[in-house]
């Protein structure tokens, strides 16, 4: 008889817990900004909306000891961005370069590297998982995107995704749900030091949760939309425009 | 493409040598000793509706997995121990010391789509193998079939057994049907013990999923030790695939797939 009520009170909150669980969890949260055809797009959907659910709470990634950092930490594809401005920044040691933030933020504003490291920070020991197989752990120092958003004003209402360029010619889109992550910072320092340029200088993303082709390096600007339409092909990145998945949970 | 063609090519070889030359061996069953048969070597149907379209679907969804997932190894032909491996760092594995340098199988390998059909037909794979699994515990499969009888466990059985395999003598399929007792248990320790670790070695490398349940770099002590685990469970598979092939040959190659795609 005991066994009936828990079983029935169980049932009766488990859809509170549920949306308890998916708080502020929106369709982007599960679903891709554009699905593919086929199984594969149907896949997609399942592996984001599984990884998702089971991330509802926002778990921290996995910070390890300050004995397992690779120092120094490997440097892969772009390590120097043949772009002019990139190269006038670089020899005047980033002194110049500005961060705009546009879009749906409250007050678009430009930030200098000194603002950005003067925002509240954050320092993690985590590891990089490449897709392609590798991973290595690095100390990245920065703030948290949702901290450099704040500075702007913060997302306005409409806001569903950040879209981030690259000196190196790249563009990603994250999410809010990415975006709101404690672990998702712009980071400035590695290991201790200045972020060197083979590693991105002056500022990478970190999303700790995703593969690196969602880790820009070299970060250009950042602008907040409610549409990923009108970015490259319009798939939201360039590893997507690619053929990639958009969402690198796995 | 060329590579497509080239395994395609393979397969058909493959496929016909078994075909054409296999069922010579499977000439000499004279000196099989006479075992105790179970119970469901009385059923009509080999193989029910359930085994058989499973089956199918995990042949083509295995054969996509292991095609995406060597592409997705010789993007990066390393294999590492504990969390961290890198390009330098002292490695496990690393296919340049086997002749393929890693300009060479970088261009062999298409990590982009690689990773697409790997996670597809993953959940392709996993939701069929489900299905399979709890649809024979619903039903008697895995009970009558698979779970050796109790007379099938003694040394005496199970070394008279070992006996005709190594002569290359296969008693189970000549006396009608039921599965040896080292086809049940290897069936089995399949299912249940190496399948749940190719899926959790599989997702023990996800960012996302270790984020979600960090157990999954405890259990193997680190996701490049998960990937080598991983790639070791893909050449166990194939060595099973390949002896499970034989076998199937060995007992009589068309009667044996026209009973997996007919049920007769």
């Amino acid at each position: 008889m005991s066994n009936r009520i828990s079983r029935r009170r169980w049932l009766a909150s488990a859809p509170a817990l549920g949306g308890l669980l998916l708080t502020g969890c929106t369709r982007e949260t599960f679903v891709p900004p554009r699905v593919r055809g086929g199984l594969i797009g149907a896949a997609d959907v399942l592996t984001m909306s599984t990884n998702r659910l089971l991330l509802s709470r926002q778990p921290l990634a996995r910070e390890y000891s300050r004995t397992d950092v690779a120092d120094p930490f490997p440097t892969w594809n772009q390590t120097n961005p043949r772009n002019e401005e990139y190269q006038r920044h670089a020899s005047e040691g980033f002194r110049n370069w500005r961060l705009p933030i546009t879009g749906l933020v409250a007050r678009p504003r430009e930030l200098s590297l000194d603002e950005i490291r003067s925002l509240p920070a954050r320092t993690q020991i985590t590891a990089h998982v490449c897709e392609q197989g590798w991973s290595a752990i690095g100390e990245w120092t920065g703030a948290p995107l949702q901290r450099v958003l704040e500075a702007a004003g913060g997302v306005t209402p409409a806001a569903r995704y950040v879209v981030i360029d690259t000196f190196d010619r790249w563009y990603e889109s994250y999410d809010l749900f990415e975006v709101e992550h404690p672990q998702t910072i712009l980071a400035y320092g590695l290991n201790g030091r200045d972020l060197p340029r083979g590693n991105g200088a002056p500022l990478r993303l970190r999303v700790e949760r995703q593969c690196g082709y969602k880790n820009l390096k070299f970060l250009k600007s950042i602008q907040v939309v409610d549409s990923i339409a009108g970015f490259g092909r319009g798939t939201g990145g360039t590893n997507s425009d690619f053929g990639f998945h958009w969402f690198a949970g796995v | 493409m060329i590579l497509s063609v080239l395994r395609r090519g393979a397969l058909f070889a493959l496929c016909w040598r078994l075909a054409v030359e296999c069922p010579s061996v499977t000439m000499d069953h004279t000196s099989t000793t006479e075992l105790p048969r179970s119970a469901a070597d009385t059923s009509t149907t080999v193989h029910s509706y359930n085994v058989r379209i499973c089956h199918w679907v995990n042949v083509v969804a295995c054969a996509y997995l292991l095609w995406s997932g060597v592409h997705i190894f010789l993007d990066f032909p390393e294999l590492y121990w504990g969390h961290t491996g890198y390009r330098g760092y002292p490695a496990a594995f690393r296919l340049a010391d086997w002749g393929l340098s890693w300009d060479e199988a970088g261009a062999l390998g298409d990590r982009r789509w690689g990773r697409n059909y790997h996670f597809t037909f993953a959940w392709v794979f996993l939701i069929n193998g489900l299905i399979y699994v709890a649809w024979n515990l619903y039903s008697t499969h895995f009970r009558n079939r698979m779970l050796p009888a109790r007379d099938e466990l003694t040394v005496a059985h199970v070394r008279a057994e070992l006996r005709d395999q190594v002569r290359w003598r296969s008693r189970s399929h000549a006396s009608g049907g039921s599965y040896g007792t080292l086809q049940k248990t290897s069936y089995l320790m399949l299912i249940f013990v190496y399948v749940p670790l190719m899926v959790v070695t599989g997702i023990a490398q996800s960012p996302g999923f270790t984020a979600a349940m960090p157990v999954l770099l405890d259990l193997f002590g680190g996701r490049q030790t998960a990937r080598t685990l991983h790639t070791i469970g893909t050449v166990a598979l194939v060595l099973f695939v390949t002896v499970h092939v034989l076998e199937v040959a060995a007992a009589g190659f068309f009667t044996k797939v026209r009973s997996m795609i007919t049920g007769k």
